[in-house]
């Protein structure tokens, strides 16, 4: 009889044991995966997919011996291998990490790859859990909020201190800003947000040598092109930020000008969403997309990958993206030389009654390499963790994506353009010589006012709300976020 | 003797213990702390003020919840018209002498509710398309309704059909299936005489269907009721697929709202006041719903034979009583 109880005590006791080991060996299982990711990333880099054909990420300047970290470093970014292909910036941020593991064979960095779309939720989900990895790509429009919180460590002094300071362009460190100090360092993927790609050819039968300077003549080309049953711009908005990001956000400055959005950045008071110069701007995006027969009519029901096929199988004879689109466009149709030879870019046409047009592309970094808070008790590893965020937005990274892809980066680097594509140096030049760069509007400010704009952009392009009443909307945001 | 065969108490709660302590980690847990933030204006990390009412006095003003809160009830609706309603005229169907390979039938119908809502919102997705999609090319290929697919309706923009109308019915072809197995599992249990001597009688089809099967399974009716308003209270899977609760916020339901909030305005406070009243309304309408059937949906038979049952039970336990006291036991 006691046997059967000791028995009955002592299963139940090894359960409890086992349940509570759970804990620990998932944490054993999460180590693995992120040796799993290292491994993928050391294949893909072997295998051939992410290397350099020509360029090599050099090797880190720091020797290791520097370095008197030995250990883990946790690590986690959304340069996933199939984002890499076509990619410049993620082929490249690869790349570098890479070289920079190679160099420091005594770290082992655990990375976490995640695609773009769970890595957003990841690391919030991660950051409410106040249990951040040591490295990460922090998003612009949450700076502010993961700084007062005491998440993300200040690299004001880092940066300052930095050897590579003298070529930094601070310009980029904006979004990364809070009450005046730096919590990131621009990084992976940089390049304009906004422009438009055409068929050179096409555009020449319906009448036109180049891409129109207004929207009136495109809404005339648009006549000619419905005709011959074709679209006349493809876009894409079924996720709700494409609107936002890579047409509201350049289109608007026609109208507001630039100061405006310097004003909303800074929260002084003096601009509001509700001003009329911006209502103009959504009233004509509104006008554009529902009154017009420019876009293709299901914009609100295809994402922009959907929409970039349009333009690539010739069903539309032009198409609005970001420079991920155009370079995806462009090694899809490489081999197409007559294609590729007629695709051309341009900026976005002047709207219209747009009092402050001038030629403009929004630019900048959506995300920067920040450092956890907590990783300030260990010196040695905070050096460690430092060395590699200077090394993947230093003059490496910048070497390698401005000859390999024509892309600029955080560390202005003089590069060699003789390996470039034709359509890559044309990307650079609409990029960072020929226009204007403008600011990305959702890399400031908070995620919740961006998240009442967008799906307000879908409302106001079906007809199921008026421009005055989403800047209204905006604005109620907007003063909620300023009174955090 | 029953002693010995009788565990200590120490026994029965070591073995207790464990599924107790995991209900409470991970139901009960999370639900208090779902309470508790929704006091709270968390923004995501350690800092969490309490903020008192403030959250509850936004969702009660907040429009955009209180459409996502119509269209779940909209679901509802046509969910249980859709699926219960069509899954009975099937188990009618199947159960009538003309249908041959019925267990065919019966899996076939059952394949749809195996697949995850996420993927299945993925192929309606495809199906809906303008461009590429299966209906426009029936309506364009096949039935010429319109010149070419650039013309057809654009069904995710809710165009031709309402937009809620157009997400049910993916949920309504995946889950036919699931409540046809439960219903024909209370059909089978309905004394086959009965429904012989119906037809005998010259009862046809639709009339053995309304006053004969109908009352006899009410019951089983009845469940299939709640777990359909249940289910649909907390929609999110494949909606989330097809249009992320677009255009704007026209096909908003509260579990992508409550996710939307949380994750992607990082309003960790709110999104955890918007899960308590998902909590609170889905109670409220499955009671409300239950209220209804019991009150509307019951005749003076059911009362009946309730009142004999209660009469019956009451009947017994006294007999029990009285045997105890006479010791025989």
């Amino acid at each position: 009889m006691r046997l059967r109880k000791l028995l009955a005590v002592g299963l139940s006791l090894a359960m409890t044991l086992q349940l509570s080991a759970c804990g620990s060996s998932a944490a054993t299982s999460s180590e693995q995966t992120g040796e799993e990711a290292v491994a993928t990333a050391d294949e893909t880099a072997e295998s051939g997919s992410v290397p350099a054909d020509d360029v090599e990420a050099p090797a880190p300047e720091t020797s290791a011996s520097e370095l008197a970290y030995k250990g883990e470093i946790n690590f986690m970014h959304y340069s996933t291998s199939e984002e890499a292909e076509g990619n410049g910036s993620s082929d490249g941020f690869r790349s570098c990490i890479a070289a920079w593991e190679e160099a420091h064979p005594d770290i082992t960095l655990n990375q976490d790859i995640l695609a773009n779309v769970d890595y957003k939720t990841q690391i919030a989900t991660k950051a409410a859990a106040n249990d951040l990895p040591d490295v990460f790509l922090l998003q612009g429009m949450n700076t502010a909020n993961w700084a007062k919180q005491g998440l993300v460590l200040d690299l004001t002094d880092v940066i300052a201190s930095s050897p590579d300071a003298s070529g930094y362009n601070m310009d980029l460190l904006v979004p990364f800003t809070s009450e005046g100090r730096y919590y990131a360092l621009p990084a992976v993927s940089g390049g304009t947000c906004t422009v438009v790609i055409y068929d050179a050819a096409l555009w020449k039968e319906a009448g036109f040598d180049s891409f129109p300077a207004t929207w009136k003549e495109v809404e005339e080309a648009s006549e000619y092109f419905n005709e011959q049953g074709m679209d006349t711009i493809a876009f894409g908005n079924a996720g709700q930020w494409q609107m936002n990001s890579c047409f509201l956000s350049c289109f608007g400055y026609q109208y507001t000008g630039t100061d405006w959005f310097n004003h909303i950045i800074a929260g002084d008071g003096q601009a509001s969403f509700e001003d009329e110069s911006f209502v103009k701007a959504l009233e004509n995006t509104r006008h554009l997309f529902a009154d017009t027969k420019i876009f293709n009519s299901d914009f609100n029901a295809v994402t922009n990958e959907d929409a970039r096929e349009y333009f690539i199988s010739g069903d539309a004879a032009a198409f609005i993206g970001g420079n991920w689109d155009y370079s995806y466009i462009a090694e899809t149709l490489k081999d197409d030389t007559e294609k590729i030879g007629n695709m051309k870019i341009a900026v976005l046409p002047e709207g219209d009654g747009a009092t402050a047009y001038e030629k403009m592309q929004n630019n900048g970094f959506g995300y920067g390499l920040a450092i956890n808070a907590d990783v300030a008790g260990d010196k040695d590893k905070l050096d460690a963790c430092i060395d590699l965020i200077e090394y993947l937005t230093g003059p490496s990274f910048a070497e390698y994506v401005g000859s390999k892809y024509g892309l600029g980066a955080f560390y202005k680097a003089d590069f060699d353009t003789t390996g470039l594509n034709s359509w890559d140096i044309d990307l650079y030049n609409y990029s960072y010589v020929d226009n204007k760069a403008v600011a990305i509007y959702d890399s400031f400010l908070g995620g919740d006012v961006w998240n009442t704009l967008n799906p307000g952009l879908q409302d106001l392009t079906s007809g199921k709300t008026d421009a005055a009443a989403l800047a209204g909307a905006t604005q109620k945001a907007y003063t909620a976020f300023l009174a955090q | 003797m029953l002693n010995t065969i009788k565990p200590r108490g120490r026994v029965i709660f070591a073995y207790l213990f464990l599924p107790v302590a995991l209900f409470v980690f991970t139901v009960f847990v999370p639900l208090v702390a779902a309470l508790y933030y929704g006091f709270t204006d968390w923004k995501g990390g350690p800092v969490k003020n309490f903020s008192g009412l403030a959250n509850y006095a936004q969702l009660f003003k907040d429009e955009v919840f209180w459409h996502s809160f119509g269209n779940n009830l909209y679901l509802v609706a046509a969910c249980i018209i859709g699926q219960i309603g069509i899954a009975f005229i099937l188990v009618m169907l199947i159960n009538s002498k003309l249908v041959k390979l019925k267990s065919i039938h019966r899996t076939f119908g059952f394949f749809p509710s195996t697949i995850s809502a996420l993927c299945v919102g993925f192929v309606w997705k495809m199906i809906y398309d303008q461009r590429t999609g299966l209906i426009n090319w029936f309506l364009v290929d096949v039935l010429h309704k319109y010149k070419g697919m650039k013309d057809a309706p654009i069904w995710l923009n809710g165009e031709a059909l309402p937009i809620m109308l157009i997400l049910s019915i993916p949920l309504i072809w995946q889950y036919i299936g699931y409540y046809m197995v439960i219903i024909l599992s209370a059909f089978s249990s309905i004394d086959t005489s009965v429904l012989e001597s119906a037809e005998i009688d010259g009862a046809n089809g639709l009339q053995r269907a309304l006053y004969i099967v109908f009352p006899l399974i009410k019951n089983t009716l009845f469940v299939c009721v709640t777990l359909c308003v249940a289910g649909n209270m907390k929609a999110f899977d494949s909606i989330y697929a097809m249009t992320e609760g677009g255009p704007g916020t026209s096909s908003m339901v509260m579990a992508l709202y409550g996710y939307n909030q949380s994750f992607k305005s990082s309003n960790l406070g709110y999104g955890s006041t918007i899960s308590v009243a998902i909590f609170v309304l889905s109670l409220a309408v499955i009671g409300g719903s239950q209220f209804l059937l019991n009150t509307y949906m019951t005749d003076d038979y059911d009362k009946e034979e309730k009142r004999i049952q209660r009469k019956r039970e009451k009947e017994a336990r006294a007999a029990m009583k009285k045997r105890m006291k006479g010791g025989r036991i």
